[in-house]
């Protein structure tokens, strides 16, 4: 007999989180060695995107340079309130958790990095820095290029892992179905909560043998499993994990939280990705962005604590991003505006800390924004080479140098 | 990906006489509009091939249509306020809501396809270099008023869009900067594809743009003849004092031109990478139909491969079709509040294509996370408020086997094995739902594709 009520009512709420060590489509998988470099097989990038162009000169704090203070006349940090690093640098005394992480040599900060005739857009910034082609309109991240390239177990799900509602443009993949999970919570099918309809479901969407010959048939089925059968097992897979931290109560402490769950879990990911921001401070900049530094510093500090506490903290190496730095000048709203080159981090226990790079040069500017003097692809060829131990060229379409910042 | 088998180029653009039943109705009413609602379907069943195409391409005229919602243009003073900025995205969404209605009620189905195939083709993005919703309405307007009319006077017009001028930058081109990026993505991505041009061709182009920007206090196309550089250039082996819309007659002079459009609509509304042979010959009806698109499509949309079991659902749906197709097959008259939300989620943002290339479809719309988005919409629709007694989905027989018939009949043409029926009518004699029958079926491989 059919009811017409609500067919999800009366089910099973949420998903069972059943702790089974078992069950692995990512447990045994990772320890699949990658070919190449020794190690590398236990190995995770975490990319950080500061959406929004960070200001890097607020951030990175020049505050040796004279110059910096004359051009910085309500924004500039006072010399006395930043955390030096040496007589002419230091960071933003928001970011003391990441400074004592620099202290213990886990930080490499890479100054000056951009690409050639920057965009200001920030869609078409983003995009660049997302595509790693300045120069063309590219459908795959770099990262999704890895993935395609890095030979990794077909039947492992969570290759690649965006902690996003939205996939991004990093990891979009030819080969690769890389979900994004904002939160285990909300990474589900709500007919999953009904035990008939999910069963049901699960005979229904892999039927692929019908009266017709797509080409994309076989893909579609293929990928309802995935979603199926991954948001199914994520939660069983890392609920084994206990967090040994305390992180801060902030979108970004929960998607780190969630990192360092799955870092831990040992599933054979290789890469994750989590946004922060928005850095947009065109107007009133300071109290916008030292929260924004806040949050991150803190939330790092909390994650390579829960890392190092399960051992993990070598295995994990973070990347930080953003689509551009700020004009030099602030503006005439405390805030500054869309600029070029700007400085990132490499942070955690396999890093080889310390400045890396060229100061920005603050009198030869490009129509006052920093020049950049380190190509954002050379960093991207260090991690793939010597972090996730892959070839970068044909990744990156070209030959970068790489840094010496990996330990 | 391009359909296994093998093309009969011979015959493939003639006139299809095949079968003519719901599949087939069915099938152009995904392709050349949003699906078909119930009653849609068995209209067009009725018709023969011809007069179903020709009902398409000869919609009528100005209808009753709800119009636009107001929306702001970009302040005329200073840098807009975070305040400023919000209203304008939430005129987006609205704008977004508007649109997606349309797909959803217009009488003229293939106008709103084609302006929705448009937007992904000359793709400009909302809000981005002062794209304000007012010049996004104004060219999704434009899109619209020439989407069965003819691309030579279309790309000319885009030319001079200011939401394009302004997102592409030739709003900064001029003679002392030039700023070649519109005149590159013209060729690259409008018109010719790569290879078919040289960076001197891009250079020159540029050159003849220049001038062409925004009156910012009018909002509106001026040339401006005092940095527009009237020297002599040469383009694509022509030599001359060009302007802008010289170089839009030169491009569509090229025959390289017929075949990248005959690429694009092949790929919108045949299968995905069609043979060269068969982009040759729909380019040589482009050709004699001098870049009209109602005669073109008119030859498309009857013809045998476009009724192929070889075209048959061998495309993706995009999250937008998906979506308002849903809404028609449900009954549903107006669009789910939650929906722009949604088809975020399932990677498609109206308004905001991902980049100047546009969506790239196929394969890309299949992640887990993008499947679980479409999968979760038409959960939260089905146990909706929307899905009201009226709709035939309230109205199933008491029968289980009975009901999952009319299910997979109504929603997939019975594009389904023995063994759908049989899971969905032991669903629906067990403790399913119609609701969550409905909802199954709809999550089904075959309903993902279009």
């Amino acid at each position: 007999m059919m009811k017409r009520g609500r067919f999800l009512l009366g089910a099973l709420s949420g998903i069972t989180v059943v702790a089974n060590a078992d069950h692995v489509f990512g447990r045994a998988l990772a320890d699949a060695p990658l070919p190449g470099l020794p190690g590398a097989g236990d190995r995770i990038l975490l990319l950080i995107n500061l959406q929004g162009g960070n200001d890097g000169l607020n951030c990175v704090v020049p505050h040796g340079n004279p110059l910096y203070y004359r051009m910085r006349p309500t924004l500039g940090i006072a010399q006395s309130d930043v955390l030096a690093i040496d007589a002419n640098t230091g960071f933003n005394p928001q970011m003391r958790a990441l400074k004592a992480m620099y202290d213990k040599g886990q930080v490499a900060v890479v100054q000056g990095v951009g690409y050639p005739n920057p965009d200001h857009s920030h869609f078409r910034s983003t995009e660049i820095w997302q595509t790693a082609a300045p120069q063309s309109y590219e459908h795959t991240g770099w990262l999704g290029r890895y993935l395609d390239d890095a030979n990794l177990p077909k039947n492992n799900l969570f290759n690649g892992i965006a902690l996003a509602e939205v996939q991004p443009e990093v990891l979009v993949s030819n080969e690769v179905d890389v979900p994004s999970i904002a939160s285990l919570r909300g990474y589900g099918l709500i007919s999953d909560r009904n035990a008939l309809a999910k069963r049901t479901y699960t005979e229904l969407a892999t039927d692929d043998t019908l009266p017709f010959a797509s080409p994309y048939l076989a893909h579609v089925a293929e990928i309802e499993d995935h979603a199926q059968r991954g948001s199914e097992e994520l939660p069983k897979l890392v609920a084994g994990y206990k967090t040994e931290a305390s992180y801060p109560a902030t979108p970004l402490g929960r998607s780190l939280a969630l990192a360092a769950q799955i870092a831990g879990s040992r599933l054979g990911t290789r890469v994750l990705y989590v946004q922060h921001g928005s850095f947009d401070t065109h107007v009133s900049q300071k109290e916008t962005q030292d929260r924004l530094l806040g949050e991150f510093s803190d939330a790092i500090g909390a994650f390579y604590a829960d890392l190092a506490a399960h051992g993990n903290d070598a295995r994990v190496l973070t990347l930080t991003f953003s689509e551009f730095g700020r004009r030099i000048a602030e503006n005439g709203s405390r805030g500054t505006d869309h600029g070029e080159a700007s400085p990132l981090f490499a942070i955690g226990g396999g890093v080889k800390g310390g400045l890396y790079g060229v100061a920005p040069d603050l009198s030869d500017t490009n129509m006052g924004n920093v020049r950049f003097t380190t190509d954002f692809r050379s960093v991207y060829a260090t991690v793939l080479e010597r972090w996730l131990g892959r070839p970068s060229q044909s990744i990156l379409a070209g030959n970068f140098e790489q840094l010496p910042i990996i330990a | 990906m391009r359909p296994a088998g093998q093309l009969d180029v011979m015959t493939a653009l003639s006139a299809y006489r095949g079968a003519w039943e719901d599949r087939q109705a069915a099938h152009l009413l995904r392709r050349a509009g949003f699906g078909g609602t119930p009653q849609e379907i068995a209209r067009y069943a009725a018709m023969s091939p011809s007069g179903a195409v020709a009902s398409l391409i000869h919609f009528p005229g100005a209808s009753s249509f709800s119009p636009p919602p107001a929306v702001m243009g970009r302040p005329a003073m200073g840098r807009p306020t975070k305040d400023q900025r919000r209203e304008a995205v939430a005129d987006i969404v609205a704008l977004q809501m508007w649109w997606l209605n349309r797909m959803l009620t217009t009488p003229a189905p293939l106008q709103e396809k084609m302006t929705f195939f448009l937007h992904g083709h000359f793709t400009t993005a909302a809000i981005e270099k002062g794209v304000w919703p007012d010049l996004v309405l104004a060219q999704n307007q434009l899109l619209r008023e020439n989407a069965l009319g003819n691309l030579h006077d279309l790309t000319l017009a885009l030319s001079k869009d200011p939401a394009m001028l302004l997102y592409l930058d030739n709003a900064e081109n001029n003679k002392s900067h030039p700023n070649e990026n519109y005149a590159r993505e013209l060729m690259e991505l409008f018109t010719l594809g790569l290879g078919n041009y040289t960076e001197e061709d891009v250079r020159q182009s540029a050159r003849a743009f220049t001038g062409w920007t925004v009156d910012r206090r009018t909002g509106t196309f001026f040339a401006n003849p005092r940095t527009h550089d009237d020297g002599y250039k040469t383009f694509l082996t022509h030599s001359g004092d060009f302007d802008g819309s010289d170089i839009v007659d030169i491009i569509y002079q090229q025959r390289t031109c017929e075949r990248f459009w005959s690429s694009a609509l092949l790929n919108a509304f045949v299968y995905n990478d069609p043979e060269p042979d068969l982009v040759d010959e729909f380019a040589n009806v482009i050709a004699r139909n001098r870049f009209e698109l109602a005669p073109s499509l008119s030859v498309l949309l009857q013809s045998n491969v476009f009724y192929s079991e070889r075209a048959y659902r061998a495309l993706v749906k995009s999250p937008v079709e998906f979506a308002v197709g849903v809404h028609k097959q449900l009954g549903l008259t107006q669009i789910a509040v939650g929906t722009p939300a949604a088809l975020r989620a399932m990677g498609q943002v109206l308004f905001h294509p991902p980049n100047v290339a546009g969506w790239p479809g196929g394969a890309h719309w299949l992640t887990s996370q993008m499947l679980i988005a479409r999968d979760n919409y038409i959960a939260r629709l089905v146990e909706g408020r929307e899905m009201n007694e009226s709709s035939w989905a309230a109205q199933l027989p008491g029968d289980a086997g009975k009901a999952a018939r009319e299910i997979l009949f109504t929603l997939l043409q019975n594009d389904a094995t023995p063994r759908a029926y049989d899971q969905l009518a032991a669903y629906l004699g067990g403790a399913g739902t119609a609701r969550g029958a409905v909802y199954l079926a709809m999550a089904m491989p075959a309903y993902q594709l279009g």
